[in-house]
């Protein structure tokens, strides 16, 4: 297990080691999922040939749907690196390891790497080679999640595939795809079904994929400074559940200040226990005797931590979102509420 | 120390091949360069698009590959799939050229058609490694990914060896001995396989993932290098490096990035990203260090085959050769 956040009362250490910062000088990497027939090749011929200003390398899945001929884009077979005993956290995509090893020795970057993956694929691993492989770490950094679905034929596979939950659970942006094959009031229900499944992600509505390139190219998903962006609405505890789903998000809001040592333990413990099921989670703090804001995310075990600068203005509001499966909404949130430091 | 001569490529040089007084000089993009000693470029070869495979000499001429699922020789193209191809090697005794692409090793023989390959492996192949010329056997090959090392005589339909393991492996050399197969790993370990024993070794505790790993000619030493220190694993006895004490050999101010054994006289060069190549030469007990720093971060080291003459490969594109003839 590599949770990161060893300590928070020592952030300096979980900020070196969290990989996130310094941004600048590293290549961002996008991360395309969604079922087949979604429209992830329509997408990414789209990024291949429109006027953006950005010099794009695509790696594509050898069986990919229908192959891209363009100079640009890598084919490659994916290939799933279990270290450690098969620790969850630890898989990563041996073949991205390899090729983009390879383009980090160019002389002349590219400004974005986007990544598709095949429509069966957990988009765990290939997130996770850029937290746990170290030179990817260094030279690279997961700008974003980004999933296609398909509006009209999604329902088929929601209730019996874990990858077509699983590629929901883990984006950061959602396009709503095909859109206009399906009604305004079911376009309201599968919204509000995918919201309910995951609820950081933001989601756009289309058809043929068509979005403005930025709106899919620079999202900074993984960037702590966006860690909660959430719907207010998804943290006031006014759900309606018309449908069952084992996907969900769990969203804990609360006043007040939290024990260091509580946290740190009582995270550490819920990951390694249920880090499994448990796809993202996003998190802003405050601690006990500290000024500034704590901000954090994780994937699976791997939790980074990072100081997210003075409160200011704002209340002192300790919000987290897990997004996982099988997750036990009164337990996490029982458990984070015995972080709070009890008034004296 | 005497520069032979320099020139520069497209890109940073990952790969470099000796034939004779020719040195092939791969970057990982553009024209892959034939040099004379003077590194004058005697018949370049056109690049494999978005990234070049490492090349290799193969019955004098020259098999080239890359990301675009392409292998050339001679010039001409005898394989074109999709999956990108990270190498090619010719086999000890100059018979068969192979290379991975996904869950294949290609394998063609002199005039370039299709000979024995293997397909539908179980995973992918991360690289392989030909063993040691055997004329009264068949070719034999280690094939290195997820979940360890199998070792394949050409044309059979079973791995007549496998060391299985938990995790991957990225790079196999086969010691050329033939005893020994080592591999550098996804995590920072090799392991060491002795034939005679069917016994696997596993070494961790680097500092780094290691990137560089040579077998001295006759087999007797092996050099790995991933973190600032280099370390030399003595082959020999009944045990090989199993309970021995390395060498560690410092002197490099950043993680090796390349090592070679020089076929001729058994020295070591090692190189680092920020130029300090080290050269060491072994004399009984004892070992002298001869320190160069080079212009530019050093990506690629390769040995001529029986003169006293370094290529030198650099990460800002240059390709040099350096003699260190007294």
């Amino acid at each position: 297990m590599c949770t990161g956040l060893e300590n928070f009362a020592q952030d300096s250490c979980i900020l070196r080691r969290s990989g996130l910062f310094g941004v600048m000088d590293r290549t961002p990497v996008t991360i395309l999922t969604g079922f087949l027939g979604a429209g992830k090749t329509t997408l990414l011929n789209r990024i291949l040939t429109e006027e953006h200003g950005l010099r794009v390398a695509v790696i594509e899945n050898e069986f990919g749907e229908i192959g891209i001929d363009h100079d640009l884009v890598i084919n490659a077979d994916e290939e799933i690196f279990e270290m450690n005993n098969g620790c969850v956290c630890c898989t990563v995509r041996g073949d991205l390891i390899r090729i983009l090893g390879n383009l980090m020795k160019r002389r002349e970057k590219f400004d974005h790497i986007l990544i598709e993956t095949t429509g069966l694929a957990d988009p765990g691993p290939v997130v996770q080679t850029f937290f746990a492989d170290d030179e990817m770490r260094e030279r690279l950094f997961v700008n974003a999640v980004v999933t296609l679905v398909d509006a009209r034929h999604i329902l088929l596979h929601l209730d019996d595939s874990d990858e077509a939950r699983e590629q929901i659970a883990f984006a950061d942006v959602i396009l709503l795809n095909k859109c206009d094959l399906v009604g305004a009031d079911d376009l309201a229900r599968l919204e509000a079904r995918i919201r309910r499944m995951n609820a950081l992600a933001k989601i756009h509505r289309t058809t043929n994929a068509g979005i403005e390139i930025p709106k899919v190219l620079e999202v900074g998903g993984f960037n702590l400074d966006h860690a909660m962006e959430v719907d207010p609405h998804f943290l006031d505890g006014h759900h309606h559940h018309h449908h069952a789903d084992n996907v969900t998000s769990v969203g804990i809001e609360a006043d007040g200040d939290c024990d260091g040592q509580a946290l740190n333990e009582w995270l550490s413990t819920t990951v390694r226990e249920q880090g499994a099921d448990i796809f993202r989670m996003k998190g802003v703090f405050a601690l006990k005797d500290r000024p500034d804001r704590i901000i954090f995310q994780g994937v699976h075990m791997i939790m980074n931590a990072a100081n997210g600068g003075p409160w200011g203005a704002r209340p002192r509001r300790n919000r987290l979102v897990f997004i996982g499966r099988n997750l036990d909404r009164a337990a996490l949130n029982a458990g984070f509420r015995a972080c709070l430091e009890q008034p004296a | 120390m005497n520069q032979l001569g320099s020139t520069r490529a497209d890109d940073n040089v990952a790969h470099l091949a000796w034939n004779g007084d020719l040195l092939a000089a791969t970057p990982v993009t553009g024209d892959i360069l034939v040099l004379d000693i003077a590194t004058r470029d005697v018949g370049s070869r056109p690049g494999h698009g978005l990234g070049n495979g490492d090349s290799a000499w193969f019955g004098g001429q020259l098999a080239t590959c890359g990301f675009d699922g392409r292998i050339r020789l001679a010039g001409r193209e005898i394989h074109a799939g999709r999956g990108m191809i990270e190498r090619v090697k010719a086999s000890p005794e100059g018979g068969f050229l192979a290379a991975g692409q996904a869950k294949s090793l290609l394998v063609f023989d002199r005039d370039g058609r299709p000979a024995r390959g293997l397909g539908g492996l179980p995973c992918a192949v991360a690289d392989f490694a030909w063993g040691p010329g055997n004329p009264d056997d068949s070719p034999r090959v280690a094939l290195v990914g997820a979940g360890g090392a199998r070792m394949w005589r050409l044309g059979d339909a079973e791995p007549f060896a496998r060391f299985d393991w938990g995790g991957a492996s990225l790079r196999a050399e086969w010691s050329p001995c033939g005893r020994w197969l080592a591999t550098a790993d996804q995590t920072p370990s090799v392991h060491i396989y002795d034939f005679t024993k069917n016994n696997p070794l596993h070494i961790q505790g680097f500092e780094a993932k290691v990137r560089a790993m040579a077998f001295s000619a006759d087999g007797s030493r092996l050099a790995t290098g991933g973190a600032p220190v280099v370390t030399v694993w003595p082959c020999t006895g009944p045990n090989g490096p199993d309970g021995a004490t390395p060498l560690q050999l410092d002197g490099h101010d950043a993680d090796v990035s390349a090592a070679a054994f020089s076929p001729a006289n058994g020295k070591l060069a090692t190189g680092d990203a920020t130029g300090v190549v080290l050269i060491f030469t072994f004399k009984g007990e004892r070992v002298l260090r001869k320190r160069l720093r080079l212009d530019a971060g050093i990506s690629s080291l390769a040995w001529h085959a029986s003169r006293d003459w370094l290529g030198v490969g650099m990460d800002e594109g240059t390709a040099a050769v350096l003699s260190l003839e007294s």
